[in-house]
């Protein structure tokens, strides 16, 4: 059997695995949507500031929405890795005519669909809430992807490498809040010039979250900026070619 | 256990498609001096050559940490080889692994299964990743569900499942694709008498009926002595003896390691008579003999 195959079947068992874990599926999607509404509420009156980009602040917040779905959640494909090495069932799976790196790609595209549909129940929601997304479903489309591929960059390879390292789903989840930081160490909540310390806003000028929210933004809020847009791909291209070779060394090591 | 209908009906299914089989070499598994040294430093295997023949159930015996898991693992691919070679239904395992693996089951001392999967599900996945049609995959877990007698947890979750039974869907799994070689990894190891004899009736009628090579590790000397054509007996990575366990058996018979003469010798004193040493000592025995010997 080729490895696309292979790959497929290995997603749609990442896919059926998941919502089969209640815990795993409640706390995946609620947090995020309730953080949503709460900083939504909370934060509301900051659009009335001068030179706010929208009156609307749920509509600034769903990109930042996004984030908060799909860098945790793709944690998630790190503690199930977790899980598959402790049980034994990894390396049950090596005991077919298939590779190591099969099946992380079976294991990664099966949760990239599932951010997707996450990331889509967000954007469902900001829509509810009288949110308008300025370059429609193309743009829509876009930003979801942007938003899952900085999640495989991050916390996707950061989950995977200490899955192989650890061998232990615990350690893998114990390590997700730390996503919630490179997020909230963006222009996620307020824009930069809003932000009083300038150790803050240079922080958030460094961190390459900031490098991928602002174009989801602008496809939010005003259109599409190919600039900003080739500069978020090349922050996610780069961080991939920091990650990915590291990732494959660590796993041509769960065969050793 | 096994239900002998079903059995047949699996023997049916595996001539129409044990094409595997046909170009299968007389010699099964061959290893040269092969070694394994992990990166810490364990020399976990020191050189073992063997041949097995096709269709031979050979046992490798040894308390735990002698070598016996990370033996079958370099067969099935799981574990790199450090040195020597080893083939496996005619092909390197280092070389060609996904040949080999084509071409094996194995079924582990900790039952690899996916605990959010059904029984059926788990085994329709494997057959699939082996390159069976969906339907074919369908039909044959079904069947070989039947053959294990696990046709009523076929639908339930392996979470649910104790874990004997976890075992059995394991080990049913690893026959999906109807290998021409088998590997167990102490395939009955804390399970209770009932489910170990009931697993070692399977292994027994599969073998038999199927025709498959099994190559197994166990601690259990009368596991080796139930299933095994030929026993090999491994203490801190080296291959110390082989031979069927009858031979084994007799060449000790009339020593007298007990003070006391060996009429009936079990596998237990020849593994005894070749080590120095009781099976269930475990590698620290000498250490712990030579303070005690220190202290009197």
């Amino acid at each position: 059997m080729s490895t696309t195959p292979q790959v497929l079947l290995l997603a749609r068992r990442a896919l059926v695995q998941f919502p089969r874990n209640p815990v795993l599926l409640g706390f995946s999607v609620m947090p995020v949507l309730m953080m949503y509404l709460v900083f939504g509420g909370l934060f509301a009156g900051v659009s009335e500031l001068p030179g706010f980009p929208t009156d609307n602040y749920f509509e600034y917040l769903a990109p930042s929405a996004i984030l908060l779905a799909t860098v945790p959640g793709i944690g998630n494909a790190g503690v199930a890795l977790g899980a598959d090495f402790q049980s034994g069932y990894f390396h049950k799976l090596l005991t077919t005519p298939t590779s190591v790196g099969t099946l992380m790609l079976g294991r990664l595209l099966g949760d990239c669909l599932r951010l997707t549909v996450q990331a889509a129940l967000v954007l469902l929601l900001a829509v509810a809430l009288g949110a308008h997304v300025e370059t429609g479903l193309p743009g829509a489309m876009l930003m979801i992807a942007l938003g899952t591929l900085l999640g495989i960059v991050t916390f996707g390879a950061l989950s995977a490498n200490l899955a192989i390292r650890t061998r232990d789903a615990a350690a893998v989840q114990a390590v997700q809040p730390m996503a919630f930081l490179l997020i909230f160490l963006t222009s996620a909540y307020q824009t930069t010039d809003q932000i009083d310390s300038g150790v803050l806003r240079t922080i958030i000028d460094l961190n390459p979250a900031e490098h991928v929210l602002r174009p989801m933004r602008e496809l939010m809020l005003s259109g599409y900026d190919w600039g900003d847009i080739a500069t978020g791909l090349l922050v996610i291209a780069g961080l991939g070619l920091l990650v990915l070779p590291l990732t494959a060394r660590n796993y041509r090591s769960a065969y050793s | 256990m096994t239900a002998a209908r079903e059995l047949d009906e699996l023997v049916r299914v595996a001539a129409r498609f044990r094409a595997l089989t046909a170009g299968l070499v007389d010699d099964a598994i061959v290893l040269e001096d092969l070694a394994k040294t992990y990166a810490d430093g364990t020399e976990a295997v020191r050189g073992i050559s063997l041949r097995l023949r096709s269709g031979e159930s050979y046992g490798i015996l040894g308390p735990n940490g002698a070598g016996k898991s990370t033996t079958i693992g370099m067969l099935g691919t799981l574990v790199r080889p450090t040195g020597g070679h080893a083939r496996v239904a005619g092909f390197d395992v280092v070389a060609d692994p996904v040949e080999v693996r084509r071409r094996i089951g194995f079924a582990m001392q900790q039952a690899g299964v996916d605990d959010f999967a059904t029984a059926s599900e788990l085994m329709v996945l494997q057959g699939r990743l082996h390159g069976l049609g969906k339907q074919e995959s369908i039909a044959r877990a079904g069947l070989l569900l039947r053959v294990m007698e696990l046709e009523q947890v076929a639908g339930r979750r392996l979470a649910a499942l104790s874990g004997g039974t976890k075992r059995r869907v394991d080990l049913a799994a690893s026959l999906m694709h109807l290998p021409p070689i088998v590997f167990l990894d102490e395939p009955t190891e804390g399970l209770d008498p009932r489910s170990r004899s009931g697993i070692w009736d399977t292994l027994d009628q599969l073998r038999r009926q199927l025709g498959i090579t099994l190559v197994l590790t166990t601690h259990y000397m009368d596991e080796g002595d139930r299933l095994c054509d030929r026993i090999g007996i491994i203490d801190r990575g080296t291959l110390v003896v082989e031979g069927t366990p009858q031979a084994l058996k007799a060449t000790i018979a009339g020593h007298a390691p007990r003070r006391v003469a060996i009429t009936q010798p079990t596998m237990e004193d020849v593994y005894l008579h070749y080590t120095g040493r009781p099976l269930d000592a475990g590698p620290g025995y000498e250490e712990i003999n030579d303070e005690s010997r220190r202290a009197a």
